[in-house]
């Protein structure tokens, strides 16, 4: 059995005996009965950690990665008119709902929250611990208005705002494309966004945080990987089977790099209980250029 | 037989370079990679699989709505093409006769993600009833069908890419019939052509029809409607490795397309390698499949 099935396995087990879900109804939004004619049909439906997979068998894997607690699902209803589910998962912190919410980036971004994305009847968003989902069955300009509005309701009934995860403070912002950033633990969201291997190479866990960004740099569009570890020994041991697995040589430095296929660079340096990575760049030197901006960056991030 | 281990890890780099999951990479159209076969892909002369496609502009109309008229002509024509039978009867009598108890498995989810289109179920039972084989010994179901009394199965899914499987098709399709349904999707989901291989489901599959109306391209495993299109196709065939390595061809063609840059579907489809080379159910190697392709050409990406 591989490294990430083992990591999947465990992650699996945690959830299945995580102490820390007392009470389904504990901490939970409240929702409108009601929005601009479509009122609440049937039972609401609560899941947990342990009974996430009811709800989207072969889907919570994703939430569970981002230590979701727990989802509140209501249905609306208007006659004559698409259905409307409403979804809120409550994170354990607000950098999760962040993470979760940057999953999927495809979406019109609009003011809603503190960010919030709509694409033809599905509007997310994020606030404070929690992301909010809601789906209509079809788009109509008045689901549209409702989904708004219901939206806007279940913002406001989030008194605070979370704080991002300070990692970001890591990402050079010059050529930055925001809709790449994706920020995550474990190898299963690392390999939806980018595939790097099927054994987790990095070491990723529960307890490291990790932002993948995409970049403009003239024709090429270099990613940025940042990582951080809870020990400089864990960011030490995964950046040594960095270089031997993934670029064939040892980093006998702090830094690594080296042309790889399609005339592509690729590599890096650790930094502390950080590794600072790129991939697909068009030189040595602009990967080079990328990681040292990042790594600047770094010592301004907090623990 | 060890599908994974520390020392057998496969990279990016192995697979974009094809000493790793080369078939795959072939069928998603990453350049450079040495080729399985001989031939050009999905246009083998001596093919060891066939798929037809079918599209039809009308199957779906700008609502969504999906057309079950059309629907029904599609699969007639996908299935007198496949076996070469004038009559749709005798089409059908090429795999299912009177005394079987046919079980139409089909992709079921909730109206967030991607189920058969009723149209689709219906055309099959319809056309299966006509053929002969009596109405009470068809039964169709995603959850629950009773398949050890079954003595023939039709594989009925959709088609999306998966954020743990990379795609599913007709190999994830069966995952349904196992109890341990999360233990399949660990370990890269290698072990999802095992469920062909269950003692009740063994040697069952007559016939696979893929409702590829409106596919999903998107990262899952939650719905964004921008992910989903109308590509109003079915497949017919008999080799589930065969179509799913066709729709994974499709799906991956999408994406680039959406993206305006290659956007490779990941995590890749290991289960659709190892449905090929451990459970030998079928080939995923694009020079090995012939397809036929009927009907609207629009964006076919294939």
């Amino acid at each position: 059995m591989g490294e990430l099935s083992r990591a999947s396995l465990i992650l699996l087990g945690l959830s299945l005996f995580a102490p820390h879900v007392a009470r389904a109804e504990e901490n939970m939004l409240r929702l409108p009965q009601q929005v601009l004619g479509w009122k609440t049909d049937g039972q609401d439906k609560v899941f947990t950690r342990q009974t996430i997979f009811d709800y989207m068998d072969g889907g919570g894997e994703i939430y569970l990665a981002y230590d979701f607690q727990q989802l509140l699902a209501r249905e609306y209803a208007r006659a004559d008119a698409p259905r409307i589910v409403a979804e809120t998962y409550q994170m354990a912190s607000s950098r999760d709902a962040y993470g979760i919410f940057t999953h999927d980036t495809d979406g019109q971004p609009v003011s809603m929250g503190q960010m919030a994305l709509y694409s033809a009847g599905l509007l997310r968003f994020w606030k404070d611990r929690f992301f909010v989902r809601l789906q209509a069955e079809d788009e109509t300009p008045e689901v549209k208005a409702a989904l708004m509005t219901l939206g806007h309701q279940i913002a406001s009934g989030i008194p605070s705002n979370g704080k991002k995860p300070s990692l970001l403070m890591a990402l050079p912002p010059q050529g930055l494309i925001e809709s790449s950033v994706h920020y995550f633990h474990t190898p299963v969201s690392l390999n939806i966004h980018y595939f790097l291997d099927d054994s987790n190479l990095l070491n990723l866990n529960s307890k490291t945080e990790a932002i993948l960004a995409q970049y403009h740099q003239d024709r090429d569009r270099p990613r940025l990987l940042v990582v951080r570890y809870p020990r400089p020994s864990d960011a030490a041991a995964a950046f040594e089977q960095f270089g031997k697995v993934y670029l064939r040589q040892s980093p006998a430095g702090k830094a690594v790099y080296r042309k790889l296929e399609k005339e592509q660079f690729a590599g890096g340096r650790r930094e502390e209980r950080a590794l600072l990575l790129v991939f697909e760049a068009g030189s040595r030197e602009s990967a080079e250029k990328l990681v040292d901006l990042a790594a600047s960056r770094m010592k301004g991030v907090t623990p | 037989m060890k599908h994974h281990d520390k020392n057998h890890r496969v990279t990016r780099r192995d697979f974009l370079r094809g000493t790793a999951y080369a078939t795959l990479g072939l069928a998603m159209g990453i350049e450079g990679l040495p080729r399985a076969g001989k031939g050009s892909a999905f246009a083998a002369e001596n093919p060891l699989s066939q798929v037809v496609l079918v599209r039809h502009e009308a199957a779906v109309d700008a609502g969504h709505q999906v057309n079950s008229v059309v629907v029904a002509e599609m699969l007639d024509t996908a299935m007198k093409t496949f076996t070469g039978e004038g009559d749709i009867a005798k089409a059908w009598q090429r795999y299912f006769h009177p005394q079987d108890n046919v079980g139409i498995k089909y992709t079921r989810c909730s109206w967030q993600r991607i189920h058969v289109n009723q149209a689709v179920l219906d055309a099959i039972t319809d056309r299966l009833i006509a053929s002969g084989v009596p109405r009470n010994r068809v039964t169709a179901n995603d959850f629950g069908l009773p398949v050890k009394d079954c003595t023939a199965l039709i594989n009925v899914p959709t088609v999306k890419v998966h954020s743990l499987t990379g795609i599913a098709v007709s190999i994830k399709n069966y995952i349904n019939f196992t109890r341990i349904r999360i233990f399949y999707h660990h370990d890269g989901s290698s072990k999802l052509g095992e469920t062909w291989l269950l003692p009740e489901v063994k040697g069952k599959t007559r016939l696979i029809v893929v409702d590829m109306l409106r596919p999903y391209f998107g990262p899952g495993p939650q719905i964004n409607p921008l992910h989903q299109w109308d590509y109003k196709g079915i497949l017919v065939g008999t080799d589930p490795v065969a179509i799913d390595t066709v729709c994974l061809s499709i799906c991956q063609k999408k994406r680039n397309l959406f993206k305006g840059e290659e956007w490779l579907i990941t995590p890749p489809p290991r289960s659709l390698a190892t449905a090929d080379s451990v459970y030998h159910l079928g080939t995923s190697d694009p020079t090995k499949i012939e397809l036929t392709r009927l009907g609207w050409e629009k964006e076919q990406l294939i």
